[in-house]
């Protein structure tokens, strides 16, 4: 069990997750990050920061972003990313559509 | 309107990052407990285990009032009663138990289910020593390891964790921070970006092994021998500091001597790693010069634990390593606190003469296979911060002797445990949300308050009340026994020490936390640099001075008693003692039980606290044991399937998981898991046994053999 980026995190990728977390799990690509569960610690440090909450604990994640699962598990094929990037353009669009 | 405030505090747990804590709390609940984001170590976060702490608070089956046994020991079948009639029950009990065979027959049994000054492992001792009970020798963990530590460097609490991030090579030998220390890693990440080499050297590849650059896998209980072998690299190649071993160190010749019997090909046998990695990790931490060990609470689990312990620990001065930032070795920061262990636990109340029972012996002593109790049997026993029938060695003598129908038992708990099952009287104990305390850490340099969030719930009291109750209760006069928790908090530490330099009470309800004054930022210090240890020669004993009475346990595990240390002489050069059970040292014991097994913390259990939080168990999942595929396909096991752990102590089951992250022939199994979630009804301390290792009478729990069968 880990912690999972959701689809939420499309079209963001504010990046102020990886700041918080102690163990560099974040991978990322173009279009938003996904957690490497073997390094993650469940710390949950991520899950608050993000503006649009697009983190949740597998433990009470909603049935709904179940199929995230499968996509953080290729967190590996992509770079990790340690330090803030500039959300990407479309970030306060895709916050307010959130309802954040 | 909601009434809405914040207090400071700082967690419990016996986990050396001790985090500073901040309790949300809302209509007189304590709604949320988040890391303190202005903390240097803490950073805004807790842990796996911690992360619902304001529920664990108001779990629906936490202890809120007194209960009495009604029904069979161990059935949990318990009535309500109030305070006044469970401390009246104890005090017939106990003074019925006085008049006929002396106070000596009550034994008292604590841990570090809490570690705070005041509610912590020596919140009972004043009470004890007072009412001259047996002395309990606590040494559950890091006896042997201070011992050995303290022989070589004398008190010092050593490398600090926060200058990891100047390391450049950094060893975790037998730790696994990822699930222990998680608040260190970020310092090790910061290091691994400036080039540095992480090694960790465990049996098992843990978390942390998995994101090492290496990883030696040593047969368990053979650590001695690949230490001694890296300093024989290390001396022969000529990459140890000269000049620093001639000023600050004693007895290399003889460390050298003793080295030269560990060639590389030789304790590659010994250790099962190859001698080609053995050489390459010894010139690592030789030329990486900032070099640092992180010792695990693992090492001191075999026979020769203690000497592992020498042996590593002089590694970092053998090559210099303390003359930089980052360099050395960090074992427990503990010992830089200014804390007044005699005032703790006053040792001076106790007559000379008086029993001590070592609690890893709980077993045996109430089974009466030790200590004398055929002239002064232990008729009752008092448990607090502790769970001994889970985290006791030997499972089956524990629960054969908290059965017997003429012992008294009390236990103070948050929750029915097993042991807590097996009790006369039922204690409720508060949390720390609801308590006042003053922490240490043993993993970092700062002296935290935590500070009383909301009222206990139910009848629930702190540790100093209860002792409080109880004094009163025994007809007690002692001013010392009735001194409130702030007393306390300024009795027991030390504030003019030079390491309190700017720090007091103010300060410490204000901001919560404050870093001791312990020679200088984490980037510059190096206070080890000019050797200066508080050894009896002044150095880094490699021959130790102290070896006559080596074997011997620290006052503060054992209520300050000096008295009756049951050891003896150590050699004083570090050795290699071979562990009491393998296929090496024991091959006949290992046609039956070819397996060793070591078990380890788990990532979401503090021992075995939280393994009854829905969340926590959920993360941890069940009860699993990891085999090698070899191991695994002798045996016809699939992974998954429902096996027995067995040996001559007793058994446990578990699924089966089949992975290389075991070295082949050592099977390793996580403790905490109470017995109710396991299909056996027993848990991992089943198969483990009492024996104690060579120093400070730890426990040998990671040197046994089992043998595995599919259920």
């Amino acid at each position: 069990m880990a912690h999972i980026v959701t689809n939420k995190c499309q079209r963001c990728r504010f990046t102020h997750c990886v700041e918080v977390c102690p163990v560099a799990c974040f991978h990322g690509d173009e279009e938003r990050l996904y957690i490497d569960a073997d390094t993650c610690i469940d710390c949950s440090a991520c899950i608050e920061v993000c503006p649009v909450r697009a983190i949740y604990d597998q433990y009470d994640m909603p049935e709904e972003y179940q199929t995230c699962i499968a996509i953080n598990s290729k967190a590996l094929d992509f770079p990790v990313i340690d330090t803030k990037h500039e959300p990407l353009p479309t970030a306060m669009e895709r916050k307010k559509e959130l309802g954040y | 309107m909601k009434k809405f405030y914040t207090i400071k505090g700082a967690c419990p747990q016996d986990c050396p990052d001790t985090c500073a804590m901040i309790y949300k709390v809302e209509d007189g609940k304590i709604a949320k407990v988040i890391g303190d984001p202005d903390n240097n170590l803490t950073k805004g976060r807790l842990c796996a285990k911690l992360n619902n702490f304001a529920e664990h608070h108001y779990n629906p089956e936490r202890l809120l009032y007194p209960m009495k046994r009604v029904g069979k020991k161990g059935s949990n079948d318990f009535a309500r009663i109030s305070w006044d009639e469970a401390l009246s029950e104890i005090k017939k009990n106990w003074q019925s138990i006085i008049k006929e065979y002396g106070a000596e027959a009550i034994l008292p049994h604590a841990y570090l289910g809490n570690l705070g000054s005041l509610n912590g492992l020596t919140s009972g001792d004043r009470f004890f020593n007072a009412l001259k009970t047996t002395v309990a020798e606590k040494t559950y963990c890091e006896s042997g390891s201070s011992t050995a530590w303290m022989l070589t460097y004398g008190p010092i609490g050593g490398l600090d964790p926060e200058s990891f991030a100047y390391s450049k090579c950094l060893v975790f030998w037998g730790h696994n921070p990822l699930s222990t220390q998680t608040h260190c890693w970020p310092f090790v990440l910061e290091a691994r970006k400036k080039g540095a080499k992480i090694i960790v050297i465990d049996p098992v590849r843990t978390r942390t092994a998995k994101q090492a650059d290496i990883h030696l896998a040593p047969k368990p209980g053979t650590d001695a021998a690949l230490a001694l072998s890296m300093i024989n690299v290390i001396i022969e190649e000529g990459l140890y500091d000269a000049e620093y071993v001639g000023k600050y160190c004693s007895g290399f010749i003889e460390l050298r001597k003793r080295a030269a019997q560990f060639t590389p090909e030789k304790a590659s046998k010994i250790c099962g790693i190859s001698a080609e990695n053995i050489i390459l990790v010894a010139r690592e931490f030789a030329k990486s010069k900032a070099s640092a060990i992180r010792l695990g609470v693992a090492l001191e689990r075999h026979a020769g634990g203690g000497q592992a312990i020498r042996a590593i620990t002089c590694l970092p001065a053998l090559v210099g390593a303390w003359k930089y930032p980052g360099g050395g070795a960090v074992q427990m920061t503990l010992w830089s606190y200014p804390l007044k262990w005699d005032k703790m636990s006053r040792g001076e109340w106790i007559k000379p003469g008086t029993r001590v029972v070592n609690l890893l012996d709980l077993g045996a002593a109430l089974t009466g296979e030790k200590y004398n109790t055929d002239i002064t049997p232990i008729k009752s026993l008092f448990v607090y911060n502790s769970n001994p029938l889970c985290m006791a060695p030997n499972q089956n003598k524990v629960r054969m002797g908290l059965e017997r129908d003429d012992l008294f038992t009390v236990v103070s708990e948050h929750f029915m445990t097993e042991t807590a099952r097996y009790a006369d009287i039922v204690l409720p104990a508060s949390m720390q949300g609801e308590q006042l305390d003053i922490m240490f850490s043993w993993g970092h340099f700062n002296i935290l308050l935590n500070q009383k969030a909301v009222e206990p719930a139910g009848e629930c009291v702190s540790n100093t009340e209860l002792f409080r109750r109880l004094s009163k209760t025994m007809g007690m006069t002692r001013p010392h026994l009735f001194m409130t928790d702030w007393e306390l908090i300024d009795e027991y530490v030390d504030w003019d020490s030079d390491t309190m330099r700017g720090i007091d009470l103010e300060v410490l309800k204000e901001k919560g936390w404050a870093r001791l004054w312990v020679g200088g930022s984490p980037d510059i210090r190096a206070p080890y640099s000019k050797g200066n240890f508080p050894t009896p020669s002044g150095k880094c004993e490699f021959v130790a001075t102290g070896a006559a009475e080596g074997n011997h346990v620290k006052p503060a595990l054992r209520s300050g008693y000096t008295y009756f240390q049951q050891g003896s002489a150590i050699d004083p050069i570090p050795c290699y003692i071979p562990p009491y059970e393998s296929v090496d040292s024991t091959p006949e014991l290992a046609k039956k039980y070819p397996l060793a097994m070591v078990s380890g913390k788990a990532h979401a259990f503090l021992n075995s606290q939280y393994a009854n939080e829905k969340l926590q168990k959920e993360r941890q999942g069940e009860q699993i044991i990891i085999i090698h595929p070899n191991d695994a396909n002798k045996r016809n096991l699939n992974s998954g399937e429902d096996v027995k752990i067995f040996n001559d102590r007793g058994s446990f089951s578990s699924i089966v998981e089949i992975s290389e992250d075991i070295r082949p022939g050592v099977i390793y199994a996580n403790v905490g898991y109470w017995d109710s979630m396991i299909k056996s009804q027993t848990g991992v301390n089943n198969v483990t046994d009492d024996r104690h290792t060579d120093m400070g009478e730890s426990g040998a729990y990671s040197d046994i053999l089992v043998q595995v069968e599919k259920m």
